[in-house]
Parts: structure tokens; C-alpha cells; sequence
């Protein structure tokens, strides 16, 4: 029976020549937990009492019962420990025990939040390593940045969350004061993105925004409603945002085919939605003269907006029709009808709503 | 995942602007069962009545027609005893002219107006049919009779007594068309049967 045990599992140290007690330590998720164990003389486990040290007492509650009949059922101490020590890790597992920082973090970390000014800090977790920070910027905007502090804070860098339309790369070094440093730069990167979230909040306050549905700070894209079920996407540049955005039309043939984009005539002094009226020759309906309803953009066979990110953008092409439908659902009604002609992967048939030649291609 | 968006949205339509003199609800919350009623039209022999019909959403709803039939007896030319309804919107085309473009609201809305215009030219029920087209008193008094006896109060008797009593009416009518008619009937709830299952 080995009883001096010295594995990285547990220590076990005799405390007297019968070898009927032991004090050792055991290895839990790298936390060494100070135990003791009483054996009768004898060397029988019939009456053997542990005992350890608070922590580990609360890990291993509600498994005392298990516990003592292991011990008394044991070949020999090191099975037992071994024993006890799996128990107690995935006890600790379950219990989900917080190593909570040291001391001096929390020292610092108040320190730090105070030059920053507490006004700043919108949320912070019962933990202390939550925080997130509120910054105005100079249009009236809010913004948040969440941060989540490493417990080796300053040494190693914070993980930050943003919602930006460019990634947010901050500099650290393991000094003081790093908080406000970072809070810092969060208002820099701010600053530079003014004019792009200017003339996107232009766009979404005075057009129809059919994507995304509510915009985030961070997003670029954007659908703009044109009416007769057609649409505009743009992708504005946040760090260029008055250069020409990428633009796709979608729509039925007649209504997008007139609208030649004139791109040579755009010109980077004036806002991207004038810009974009003057190129496409439109005007965007607004909230101020219409209702989202009228752009009844849904499938008509689906009846949804959005099918598995999908959007309808086949259009039925007679103009007194224009009734738009997800690619995919055309595609499966139209190839069930022995009415339906295919070449090669494209389907020729008629619209479900009017009755005009509409073709569609396979979906991919 | 055509079927689930678009009954989402069915319903909730079915639900704020229901179709004149009709209504339609979920049954249990599902998609693929509805319930609904249709009013008997002013002016016609089913005035006065309250019809139910039952309706189920095929998975490839709605690439494929809903399968709508009468809960209520009715005596109509195109509906059978076991109230399976001849129109074409119901059918998938070629021979019908289901297409996704309709809904529930509109099939219940051409069923409404089957009610009102019979079309004794493409019968389910010839004997209805005949005296539909050569015998109008016969037929307006008949089918004022039936929904006074099963359309008008939905709530005591149910289904069961209704079908019942349905093949005793026909077991005693003796005439000609009688026997075809019985034929059909049986047929029709062996079909019935099978869809159910």
C-alpha cells in the first residue's frame, strides 16, 4: 500500500508512526485543497474519517454520504483520493466556482474607472469585470462599449465589443490608466465616422429602409425602397462615405432598365441621398408622403418577407402586374405544372397572378 | 418552410380582415388544420345558416391546393354527403385551377359564392343536379329544409348524429338516383377515411 503519494493528483504526508493519520493536500482544477484523514489502528477503512478544509467541504456537499461509503469500501488511500478528487472536480464543474480576481485588480480597476468619471459607465456586473462605457458623439449619437476585463488587467489587453462599421483596433501596454486610454480611443474612432453615420441616418430618415430591418451603428448596407416594387442596395464606405457606394438595382426589367446610373455625375461635396436621386433621376418615397405598406414587397406565393435570407427580387415583368416572388418559390410552383417549359436551367411559364410569360432560373 | 411563413401571415390576415360572412380560425394553434364558417347567403336557400368547414394544409401548401370540405350536410349539387366540395380552385391544374396566388380567404370566398351559383353542369350529386335544373322548388325547399336541420344550431348535435342520420335519409329515399347516390356515398367515406388517416 503506497502511502506517500506525491503525484500532481495529491500529497499525502503521515503525521505519526501507526500511519493512522494523514494530512495531505488534493489537486482540484489546479486549486490544492487541504484535507486530513484518521484511520483506526489497524489499517481497516471500516471507521475512517476525513476531514477537509472549507472550500473543498462546500464543493463536495450533498456527496458526504457517497463519500464515506467510498472510503470505506477503498483497497487503499491514493484509489480513495483519486476517487474523491474526481468527485470534487466535477462538483466544481456544476457549481461553475468563480476564480474571482485578486484584491488588487478591483484596487485598480476603481481607480481607473474614477478618472474616467463613473458618469461614463453604463452597466457593470456584480463580478467587476463587465463594463461598458457610454460615449456621445457629436451628432447626439450613443454609443456603447462594452468591455470585458481580463483578471490579469493591465497586463493583458481587455476584450472589447463595439458596434462599428470598421474594426475596432485599440493599442495597449500593460501600464495605468489604461481605461481611459481605451475610452480614448473608442471617442477618436467615433469622431472619424461622423459624416458616414450622417448621411446614413440622412438616408434612413427620409427614404424606406428595406434592409436591414432596424439598422445597427455598425451596419453599411443599405435597401432603399424606390417604389413599383424595386429597390436600391448600397454599400457606403465608412471610411470614405461621400465617394460613390457600391449600388445594385433590383426590380422588375421596365422599372429598373430606364434607370441608367449616370455615376459620372456624382459628385462627393453633396449628401449620398442626393446624390443618389441625381443619378438615378428618382425621387425616394419618404415617411413624409407614403407608408411602408405600399411597397408591397412580399412573395406572392410565400407570403413572407425574407425566406432563409432569401428576399424576393424576381419580379413579375407585365407593368400592371409587378407582383415580386422569392426566386425559390416561383421556381417550385412553375416546375410542377406540365404547363411549364425548361431549357436548360431555366423554366418558362406564367405568373400565378396574371397570367403573362414570366421565366425564372433554377436557384443554385 | 413556404407553408409556415405563409399560414403565419394567412392567419393573421384570416384574423383582422376576415372575408364577408366568413370566418376562419387555427385549430389547436397548427398550421396545417383550420376551422372555418361560411353564413348562408341572403337570398339563397342556405339563408338563416351557419356551415363549418374543415381545412387542411398539405406540406406543399401552397404549391398544392388546401383540402377544404363541409362539416355541415348541405344539399348542394356540388358538394357530397360527405361534403367534399367540385370546384376547380381546389384542384391542381391541369385539370383545376389551384395556383398560389389564391388563399384560404379567397377559396372560402369561392366556396361562398358555389353556394350562391350552383353548377348543376359538373355535378357530385346528379340527383341534386337534375333537380337543381328541373325541378327549382323541389330543390329550394330541400335544401331549406336540410339547413334548417343541420345549419342552424351547430351546437347540439354533433357531428356524429349528423352523419347518421344522413344514411338513414338515404336509405328511405327509394327512387332511382337514390341507389347511385348511396353508392357514392360509401365510396366517399371510404375516401374520406383515407385522407383522415
Amino acid at each position: 500500500m503506497s502511502l506517500m503519494q506525491s503525484d500532481d493528483n495529491f500529497y499525502l504526508i503521515p503525521q505519526n508512526n501507526e500511519r493512522t493519520c494523514f494530512e495531505g493536500f488534493i489537486n482540484v482544477h489546479g486549486q490544492e485543497h487541504q484535507f486530513q484523514i484518521s484511520l483506526p489502528p489497524g489499517g481497516t477503512f471500516s471507521q475512517a474519517s476525513v476531514q477537509c478544509d472549507l472550500s473543498l467541504q462546500q464543493m463536495l456537499q450533498g456527496y458526504e454520504a457517497v463519500i464515506e461509503k467510498r472510503l470505506q469500501q477503498s483497497q487503499d488511500l491514493a484509489t480513495f483520493l483519486l476517487e474523491l478528487k474526481t468527485i470534487a472536480e466535477s462538483q466544481a464543474q456544476k457549481m461553475h466556482l468563480i476564480m474571482l480576481p485578486p484584491p488588487s485588480y478591483y484596487k485598480q480597476l476603481l481607480t481607473e474607472i474614477e478618472e474616467l468619471d463613473w458618469k461614463n459607465v453604463s452597466y457593470v456586473d456584480t463580478s467587476l469585470q463587465q463594463l461598458h462605457l457610454r460615449a456621445m458623439d457629436q451628432g447626439g449619437r450613443e454609443h456603447i462599449l462594452k468591455i470585458h476585463i481580463s483578471s490579469e488587467h493591465p497586463v493583458e489587453r481587455p476584450i472589447c465589443t463595439v458596434d462599428l462599421p470598421i474594426p475596432f483596433n485599440i493599442s495597449w501596454s500593460s501600464q495605468t490608466g489604461m481605461l481611459q486610454f481605451l475610452y480614448k480611443q473608442f471617442q477618436n474612432m467615433l469622431e472619424t465616422l461622423q459624416d458616414f453615420w450622417n448621411q446614413l441616418d440622412e438616408i434612413d430618415s427620409k427614404t424606406w429602409i428595406l434592409e436591414p430591418e432596424n439598422p445597427i451603428r455598425g451596419a453599411s448596407k443599405r435597401r432603399i425602397a424606390l417604389g413599383n416594387n424595386s429597390s436600391v442596395q448600397i454599400q457606403v464606405d465608412p471610411k470614405n462615405p461621400r465617394l460613390p457606394p457600391e449600388c445594385k438595382l433590383l426590380g422588375a426589367d421596365h422599372v429598373i432598365n430606364p434607370l441608367n446610373s449616370r455615376i459620372g455625375e456624382w459628385n462627393p461635396e453633396d449628401s449620398i441621398l442626393n446624390n443618389l436621386e441625381r443619378v438615378l433621376n428618382v425621387q425616394f418615397p419618404s415617411p413624409a408622403n407614403s407608408k411602408k405598406e405600399d411597397f408591397n414587397m412580399e412573395c406572392g406565393i410565400c407570403y413572407a418577407y425574407r425566406l432563409e435570407m432569401e428576399i424576393p427580387d424576381k419580379a413579375c415583368d407585365d407593368q400592371r402586374c409587378g407582383q415580386p416572388f422569392h426566386q425559390t418559390c416561383l421556381y417550385e410552383w412553375l416546375r410542377a405544372l406540365p404547363s411549364s417549359r425548361q431549357s436548360f436551367n431555366t423554366i418558362f411559364g406564367e405568373c400565378p397572378y396574371c397570367n403573362k410569360p414570366i421565366t425564372v432560373k433554377m436557384p443554385s | 418552410m413556404h407553408r409556415a411563413a405563409r399560414m403565419k401571415r394567412e392567419l393573421q390576415m384570416l384574423q383582422d380582415s376576415p372575408p364577408y360572412g366568413i370566418s376562419c380560425w387555427s385549430v389547436e394553434n397548427s398550421i396545417d388544420h383550420l376551422e372555418a364558417q361560411i353564413i348562408g347567403g341572403e337570398g339563397t336557400p342556405y339563408e338563416g345558416g351557419v356551415f363549418k368547414l374543415d381545412i387542411h394544409l398539405p406540406e406543399r401548401y401552397p404549391f398544392e391546393p388546401p383540402k377544404v370540405h363541409f362539416v355541415t350536410p348541405i344539399h348542394h349539387p356540388n358538394i357530397d354527403t360527405v361534403g367534399r366540395i367540385c370546384l376547380d380552385t381546389l384542384k391542381m391544374p391541369p385539370k383545376g385551377a389551384w395556383k398560389p396566388a389564391l388563399n384560404i380567404s379567397t377559396v372560402l370566398t369561392s366556396v361562398q359564392l358555389l353556394m350562391a351559383e350552383p353548377n348543376p353542369e359538373d355535378p357530385l350529386m346528379t340527383d341534386i343536379a337534375n333537380e337543381f335544373k328541373y325541378n327549382k322548388p323541389l330543390f329550394i325547399r330541400n335544401a331549406k329544409e336540410w339547413t334548417a336541420k343541420y345549419a342552424k344550431d351547430l351546437l347540439a348535435k354533433d357531428k356524429e348524429n349528423q352523419s347518421q342520420s344522413i344514411n338513414q335519409k338515404d336509405q328511405i329515399s327509394p327512387n332511382d338516383n337514390g341507389t347511385k347516390r348511396k353508392i357514392l356515398a360509401a365510396d366517399s367515406v371510404a375516401d374520406y377515411k383515407k385522407t383522415k388517416n
